[in-house]
C-alpha cells in the first residue's frame, strides 16, 4: 500500500503536489483530507491544506515506499508552516529531486570518472567503451564493445596510464661559428581521463587527453654544453633564460659572433670626359650639318685623368669561440698606363695631350691617351698612305688607291674613292664613297670569334679534368707516371678520341690568334702559345694538373671579357656609298642618300635612311631601311640573323628578304612592313604604323 | 716489372702479359715485344695477368696495336680485367684502336 501526505497553500495545490510526488493521476489514487487551509490574519494562524493519498495500484510508484512507514501523526508534526522546512529531515526529497530520480530509471551517467546505473524493471542501461578505456565489470575485463550495466555490478573503469615525453633540446653552432641555436622541443604528458555523460539508456565510455606541457630544461645543462662546444662570445643570457622557460617548441639564438665587415675595392674616379661618341647630326629639314658633329674631348699635357681610389679593408669578425674571422679581401684596382699616360700619387696624369681613352674591365684598367692626326690635304701619292696609332682627320678627300689606317677614330671631310679605311673605332664621312673598303673594329669581330671557341674549349677542358679525376680513382689505374712525364702521354689519348673537338678548336684559336696577332693583347698571345704547348705539339714540357687548371681559368677570363658587348665606339656614319664594302663590328648608319649597289655587314645594327638599290646587306642586330629594291632588277639581299627583324618603309618587287636561313621575294612592291620569323620558322611579314619607322 | 711469354704457332703468335703495363714496360713493348709480334698475321696478347696500367702503357698500347695494323696484320687483346677495362672505358680506347680488338 502506497499513502503520501502532502501539503500545499490550498486543497488543489496540496493534492496536486501529492500526485507529483507519487507520479500518478488523480483516477489512480484516494484522497483523505486531514486539514483544510487557513488564510489568518495577516499571517498570524495561517495554516496549510493537508492531505493523504492513497494509491489504488500498487504497481506503479516503488521507490517511495518508505514514504509508508511514516507515522503520520510524527509527520504531521514536523510540517511546520513553512514550506521550506520540508526539506529539512532529507527523507522527503525535494520534488525535483526525486522527479530526477525516477527519470534515471534504465539508464546510466558518468560523472567524475565514475559510472551510475539505475535499475529498471524493463530494460537495461547499455554501454559502450572505446578503445582507450578499460572496463572490468565484476572482475573481469569487458573487451566486447557494448555491454549492459545493472546497479548490482561491481564496475571500474580505467584509462591509459599517461604518457611522458622528455624536454628534447639540442645546440648547435652554426655559419662559421657566427651563430649557436638551441632548438628546445618541451616535454609533455598527456593525460586521458574519462568524459562526463549526461544519464541515458545508452551511454558512451571515451577517453579524452589533456596535454600538459614540462619544460625540464636547466640552465646549466646549456652552459655546460656550450662549454663542451668552447663558445666563450657573445653569449646571450636573456636568451637562454627564455629557453628554459618556453613551452612551445621554439629555437633560440644564444650566441651570436660579430660579423667580419666587408671591404670595398679600390676604384676610379674620373676627372674628365672620355665617352667619344661621335656622329652626324640630321637637321630637322633632314639635311646633315656636319659642323655640327659632336666634338672630342681631349685632354692637355699634365692634364689630371682620374684618380685612384685606394681599397678599403674589412674589419675582421669574431667568431663565438672567440676566434677571428677574417674578412673578405677587397683587391685595388690594377692600372695599366698606356701611351701617354703616368700614374702619380693615385693619380692617372696626361703626359701628352690628345684623346683620353680609359677602359676598364672589372678591376683591370688600361688608360692611355690617344693623340691626334690632322691632315690638311687630300691623301694621295704624295702625302702617302696613313697609318698612325690615334684619331686621324683628313681635311681634304681619300684618293684613288690610298689607305688610311688608325686606330682611333677616324673623320674624312670629304669624299672616298677607289681607297680603304680601316680603324679599330670609328669612322664618319662626309662625302661619297665609292668603290672603297671600309672596317671599323675588325679588333671585336676577332674576340667575339675566339671568345666563342674559348667558350667551347673551356667546357671540353672541365669534362677532360673530370676524366682525368675518374682515372686516377680507378683501382687498375697508376698516377706513378704524371711525376716522370707528366700529363701529356694521357692528354695524348684523351685527344685522340675522347676529345677529338678540343684538338681541332684549340688548332683554329692558335691560328686566329697567329694571324690577327697585332690587334690582340696580350693575354690572348699567351693562351694560343700555351695551347700549343699543352695539346698541340709534342713538347717535353711537363704538364701537370695546376698548369691544366690555370689554362681553365685563363680561358674562362678571355671568354667572359668577349662576352662584354661590341662596344659602342665602333661604329661607321656615312653620308652615300657606291659599290663599296663597309665592315663594322658595331653599327652602321648611311644617312645621306644611301647605299648603291655596296655590300654592308654590321655587327650591330644597320639603319640605313636613304634608299638600297642593288647589293647586299646584314644587320646583326635587326636592319632598318625606308626604300629598297631596284627597277632595273639588280640583286638586292637584306639578311638578319633568326632572331632578328626587317623594317622597311617600301620594299621593291624583286626584293630578297632573309630571315635566319629563310629567304622571302618580294613579289609586289610592299610598304610598311616589318619581317621575322614565327616560331615555326616561317618568314612572316606585318604592317607596322609609319612612326615605328625609326624606333 | 713488365714480361712476356709467348707461343708462336705457324704465323700466329700468342703472347701473354705479366705486370703491370706502364711507363717502366717502355723498353720491354718497345725493343723485345714489338719487333717480334709485327712479324705474325694474327696476334693475341692476354692481359690476365696485367692487374694496373697507366697512361704511359696505355699509349705503348695504342702505338703496338697501330703497329700490327700498319703492317696489315690482325691483333686481338683478350682477358682484360674488369678493373682495367674501367680505364680502357674512360679513355674509349676501344675507339682508338677498334672495337674489334678486344675478344
Amino acid at each position: 500500500m502506497q499513502e503520501i501526505v502532502s501539503k500545499g497553500k490550498s486543497l488543489d495545490e496540496a493534492v496536486q503536489n501529492g500526485l507529483n510526488l507519487l507520479n500518478t493521476s488523480k483516477e489512480q489514487v484516494n484522497i483523505e483530507i486531514i486539514q483544510t487551509d487557513t488564510s489568518g490574519f495577516f499571517g498570524v494562524g495561517k495554516k496549510p491544506a493537508i492531505v493523504k493519498l492513497t494509491l489504488n495500484n500498487q504497481n506503479s510508484v516503488t521507490q517511495n515506499q518508505e514514504m509508508s512507514h511514516f507515522n503520520l501523526e510524527d509527520w504531521v508534526e514536523t510540517l511546520s508552516e513553512e514550506i521550506t522546512t520540508y526539506e529539512k529531515d532529507g527523507i522527503a526529497q525535494p520534488q525535483e529531486n526525486v522527479i530526477k530520480e525516477d527519470a534515471l530509471k534504465g539508464k546510466a551517467w558518468i560523472e567524475d570518472g565514475k559510472i551510475g546505473v539505475k535499475n529498471s524493471s524493463e530494460r537495461y542501461p547499455s554501454v559502450s567503451i572505446s578503445t582507450d578505456v578499460f572496463l572490468i565489470k565484476n572482475g573481469e575485463e569487458i573487451t566486447n564493445q557494448n555491454t549492459i550495466l545493472t546497479e548490482e555490478d561491481e564496475v571500474k573503469i580505467k584509462v591509459e596510464e599517461p604518457i611522458i615525453k622528455e624536454t628534447d633540446w639540442n645546440i648547435k653552432v652554426e655559419e662559421q661559428g657566427l651563430k649557436v641555436t638551441l632548438n628546445v622541443q618541451p616535454g609533455q604528458t598527456i593525460y586521458k581521463h574519462i568524459v562526463d555523460q549526461e544519464p541515458n539508456e545508452h551511454v558512451e565510455l571515451m577517453a579524452e587527453e589533456t596535454i600538459e606541457k614540462t619544460n625540464t630544461l636547466k640552465l646549466e645543462d646549456i652552459m655546460l654544453k656550450l662549454k663542451e662546444f668552447g663558445v666563450i662570445y657573445g653569449v646571450d643570457q636573456d636568451e637562454i633564460s627564455l629557453a628554459t622557460e618556453t613551452l612551445e617548441e621554439s629555437t633560440f639564438v644564444i650566441a651570436t659572433g660579430r660579423e667580419p665587415q666587408l671591404g670595398e675595392d679600390g676604384w676610379v674616379e674620373y676627372k674628365v670626359e672620355t665617352s667619344s661618341k661621335k656622329t652626324l647630326v640630321e637637321n630637322e629639314d633632314g639635311t646633315i650639318d656636319f659642323r655640327e658633329s659632336k666634338s672630342i674631348p681631349s685632354v692637355e699635357k699634365g692634364e689630371i685623368l682620374a684618380k685612384i681610389h685606394l681599397p678599403k679593408l674589412g674589419i675582421p669578425g669574431l667568431n663565438v669561440m672567440n676566434q677571428p674571422l677574417p674578412a673578405k679581401q677587397s683587391h685595388p684596382v690594377v692600372v695599366k698606363t698606356g701611351n701617354g699616360v703616368i700614374e702619380v700619387e693615385n693619380q692617372l696624369v696626361a703626359t701628352e695631350s690628345g684623346r683620353p681613352s680609359i677602359e676598364t674591365r672589372g678591376l683591370l684598367m688600361k688608360a692611355s691617351i690617344i693623340p691626334k692626326l690632322t691632315h690638311h690635304e687630300n691623301v694621295n701619292l704624295s702625302s702617302g698612305n696613313i697609318k698612325f696609332n690615334g684619331d686621324v682627320e683628313v681635311i681634304g678627300e681619300v684618293e684613288e688607291n690610298m689607305t688610311v689606317d688608325a686606330e682611333g677614330d677616324l673623320f674624312i671631310h670629304q669624299s672616298v674613292s677607289y681607297a680603304s679605311l680601316t680603324t679599330l673605332s670609328s669612322i664618319l664621312v662626309k662625302g661619297n664613297i665609292t668603290s672603297s673598303t671600309l672596317e671599323a673594329g675588325k679588333h671585336n669581330m676577332l674576340i667575339i670569334e675566339l671568345g666563342h671557341i674559348l667558350r667551347n674549349l673551356h667546357q671540353q677542358l672541365g669534362k677532360m679534368l673530370i676524366v682525368i679525376e675518374q682515372l686516377t680513382k680507378t683501382s687498375a689505374f697508376k698516377s706513378s707516371d704524371f711525376s716522370i712525364n707528366g700529363l701529356q702521354p694521357l692528354i695524348k689519348i684523351l685527344l685522340e678520341k675522347r676529345f677529338k673537338g678540343f684538338y681541332t678548336q684549340a688548332k683554329q684559336y692558335k691560328d686566329i690568334v697567329s694571324k690577327g696577332e697585332s690587334n690582340l693583347d696580350e693575354e690572348w698571345r699567351r693562351l694560343a702559345i700555351d695551347l700549343n704547348q699543352t695539346f698541340l705539339s709534342l713538347s717535353n714540357k711537363i704538364i701537370k694538373m695546376e698548369h691544366l687548371n690555370r689554362i681553365m681559368m685563363s680561358m674562362k677570363e678571355l671568354a667572359d671579357i668577349s662576352d662584354i658587348p661590341v662596344e659602342p665606339n665602333a661604329q661607321i656614319t656615312i653620308s652615300e656609298a657606291h659599290n663599296s664594302s663597309l665592315y663594322c663590328s658595331g653599327n652602321i648608319s648611311v644617312i645621306g642618300k644611301g647605299c648603291i649597289n655596296s655590300k654592308v655587314h654590321a655587327g650591330g645594327h644597320l639603319h640605313i635612311k636613304g634608299i638600297l638599290r642593288g647589293g647586299e646587306i646584314y644587320g646583326r642586330l635587326g636592319v632598318t631601311i625606308n626604300e629598297v629594291g631596284s627597277r632595273s632588277g639588280t640583286k638586292t639581299l637584306i639578311s638578319v640573323p633568326a632572331d632578328q627583324t626587317i623594317f622597311i618603309n617600301k620594299a621593291l618587287e624583286g626584293t630578297i628578304l632573309k630571315v635566319g636561313s629563310v629567304s622571302y621575294k618580294v613579289n609586289d612592291t610592299m610598304d610598311n612592313v616589318i619581317v621575322k620569323l614565327n616560331h615555326n620558322d616561317e618568314i612572316v611579314i606585318e604592317p607596322y604604323g609609319k612612326e615605328q619607322s625609326y624606333a | 716489372m713488365l714480361e712476356f711469354t709467348f707461343i708462336e704457332e705457324d704465323d700466329a703468335l700468342q703472347v701473354w702479359l705479366k705486370g703491370d703495363l706502364d711507363i717502366e714496360g717502355t723498353e720491354v713493348v718497345d725493343e723485345q715485344l714489338l719487333p717480334k709480334i709485327t712479324s705474325y698475321s694474327k696476334v693475341n696478347i692476354d692481359f690476365k695477368e696485367v692487374p694496373f696500367v697507366d697512361s704511359s702503357g696505355m699509349g705503348l698500347l695504342i702505338n703496338m696495336v697501330d703497329e700490327i695494323k700498319n703492317t696489315g696484320n690482325t691483333v686481338t687483346i683478350s682477358n682484360v680485367r674488369d678493373e682495367v677495362y674501367e680505364v680502357f672505358e674512360l679513355l674509349q680506347l676501344s675507339e682508338i684502336i677498334g672495337e674489334e680488338v678486344f675478344v
